[in-house]
């Protein structure tokens, strides 16, 4: 059985939001809405270093949908429309969510998005305050183009964005469908993300999971998430850079 | 009865504005609410938690006059069975006006799911609702037989359903602030208050305005009921403040110390915390002291305070803060638009009005009460 799992390489992510960026443009998100997001690990701001100089760090996190194997999104909808695919996938029917929201509060991660308004409407509103007169390339939209249904039937990714209901990261259902690995993996420009069948002994994330040590988000809370982090390591030696404690410049 | 006229005629323009706010938040979707990412439920989640402890709390008045048949309840028990019904109609409507497609509601029905608390909570909600409409018809009808048997029904349902509603909060690991066994017994305390406060005030204006007999007796045990229950709220939320601060548990001890003195610079619930407070404590002094509460004008003074209390406690001060800071740490604030209030608002006069038309149509209705 499949049973599909992302690990990302902290050592090697730059914070660069590629993936936050890359998922938006294939998943063709509104404008608000972000399946995925990068923080900067203790800092209320991106890219703005924790601790007291010069003893700083500046660690960045990306935060997808956990898919988790004990998802309390999936215990709480109250129609069954969020669920966990044989392979793990944790999906939104999203023919069937009455838009309650109740798995946005369920969700440790905060990673369930809502469509609050009209798909248009968000983009025309965006437009607007990127300071466009009207849209950039006329009538152009983003993403992939087609509607993409489960085995029995389900619509799970569809380019228009039905208002009222809830959605979120779908590990690129319509391309892990026709075996191809989510945007965000082949998008990294860091190649921090491993994507692969967690059940088969030989695949890379298996290989990978045995020889490093890694840590799940919230992992005392029991959901048993899919995504897993390999945490960096302060680099000694080669690459690193002495800069001189002094803040003033030098005249 | 133009006083009736007067109340109908303040009542339907909020309704009205709360239709056309509706509609609008139809037309442009729940962006035109407060609630956001973080914060996604809000006022008609809070009202809604409020409203069915009122509903749950006809059982004060049904359980004593109908299992141990304390006579002096004899009118109050049906206008508590009225309250509940209209409650949860209300309770149903803030539901469908928080849903982002109420076109699908049915879909509870269609394909229901049995893991999930707020299917039962569905469930339960919809018993009681049948149940008290079967009450109050039968007892109209003159049944008093079959009316007091769906009435000792009731009170099993009564209390499941706030203990189902606080099931939907505290079974969620996400939600620190919520995710304690305390959260069922403090709904059904803080209900009993609620319940009981409504009732003296409502009990008062049907004795003044129609011809239904109240007595004084009634009232004042209600008060009684009332107060030692705002006591066990009081309790049963120091217990748990003590328990989250002194063990120190940051999940927890975050969204009390946003409650009392707010985060960094956002903290928009911190007085209304303490204007609940104060005005719970008030007026469980007041109702304690004999003099004040046997006086009128206190009682109602001091049952209005626990309304109030009670409303903020168990409705923006219960949903927001288990939302902020969120289990990741990041912090938005929420305050609820124009609109929004304009709909709860008009689900409120809906909900007085309805309650208005049964108190007055019952109390000119020959009916003749359940006797033993």
């Amino acid at each position: 059985m499949v049973r599909y799992g992302m690990v990302i390489d902290l050592n090697r992510c730059i914070g660069c939001r590629s993936c936050a960026v890359i998922c938006k443009i294939h998943n063709s998100l509104p404008p608000g809405t972000w399946w995925h997001r990068v923080e900067t690990v203790g800092s209320r701001e991106h890219h703005v270093s924790v601790g007291k100089f010069p003893d700083l760090s500046e660690v960045y996190l990306p935060v997808p949908c956990m898919h988790c194997d004990n998802p309390p999104c999936v215990k709480v909808c109250p129609v069954g429309a969020t669920w966990k695919r044989e392979d793990g996938v944790v999906l939104v029917d999203f023919e069937r969510c009455i838009g309650c929201r109740y798995c946005m509060t369920a969700c440790p991660y905060g990673v369930r998005q809502f469509n609050w308004e009209d798909k248009e409407k968000a983009i025309e509103k965006g437009f607007r305050t990127a300071g466009f007169d009207g849209e950039y390339v006329d009538g152009y939209r983003h993403g992939y183009p087609l509607d993409h249904r489960t085995k029995d039937g389900r619509l799970v990714y569809t380019p228009e964005r039905p208002r009222g209901v809830v959605e979120k990261c779908t590990f690129c259902v319509q391309y892990i469908d026709q075996g191809l690995k989510p945007a965000c993996v082949r998008g990294c420009p860091g190649n921090a993300r491993i994507f692969g069948d967690l059940d088969d002994p030989n695949s890379e994330i298996s290989k990978v999971l045995r020889d490093k040590a890694y840590i799940r988000l919230l992992e005392d809370v029991g959901t048993e998430p899919k995504v897993f982090y390999i945490l960096p390591v302060r680099k000694k030696g080669r690459g690193i850079i002495s800069y001189s404690t002094k803040l003033e410049v030098k005249r | 009865m133009s006083q009736f006229r007067m109340l109908v005629l303040c009542l339907v323009p909020l309704i009205l504005a709360g239709s056309i706010a509706y509609y609008f938040q139809l037309t442009y979707g729940l962006t035109v609410t407060g609630m956001g990412r973080e914060v996604s439920w809000g006022l008609y989640i809070s009202n809604f938690t409020f409203l069915v402890g009122i509903a749950a709390s006809a059982v004060i008045l049904v359980l004593p006059y109908y299992l141990y048949s304390y006579r002096e309840f004899r009118s109050l028990a049906l206008l508590g069975e009225i309250v509940a019904i209209c409650a949860i109609v209300m309770c149903m409507l803030f539901i469908l006006v928080d849903l982002g497609r109420v076109d699908r509601v049915l879909n509870i029905i269609r394909y229901p799911s049995y893991t999930s608390v707020m299917f039962y909570d569905f469930i339960v909600l919809s018993t009681y609702l049948l149940l008290n409409i079967g009450v109050v018809t039968f007892i109209l009808k003159g049944r008093s037989e079959i009316a007091k048997l769906l009435a000792v029904v009731s009170i099993p349902w009564a209390i499941s359903i706030h203990t189902v509603t606080a099931f939907i909060y505290s079974g969620l690991v996400a939600r620190s602030f919520w995710n304690t066994a305390i959260l069922a017994p403090k709904f059904l305390a803080s209900a009993f208050a609620s319940g009981a406060s409504m009732m003296i005030i409502l009990g008062m204006i049907t004795k003044k305005y129609t011809g239904l007999k109240i007595e004084n007796e009634a009232l004042l045990k209600l008060a009684e009921i009332g107060v030692f229950a705002m006591v066990c709220n009081l309790f049963l939320a120091g217990v748990e403040i003590f328990t989250s601060m002194y063990s120190a548990n940051p999940e927890h001890v975050t969204h009390y110390l946003y409650l009392f003195f707010g985060i960094e610079n956002y903290g928009n619930l911190t007085s209304m915390w303490w204007i609940s407070v104060i005005l719970g404590l008030a007026a469980v002094i007041l109702l304690i002291i004999p003099t004040t509460r046997r006086d009128k004008v206190f009682l109602a003074i001091s049952s209005t305070f626990i309304l109030v209390s009670v409303w903020m406690d168990k409705g923006l001060l219960l949903i927001v803060p288990a939302y902020v800071p969120s289990p990741t740490g990041l912090i938005e604030e929420y305050t609820p638009t124009i609109l929004e209030i304009l709909i709860s608002a008009g689900i409120w006069a809906l909900g007085i009005l309805l309650m208005a038309f049964a108190i007055r149509s019952v109390s000119r209705y020959k009916f003749v009460l359940y006797q033993r």
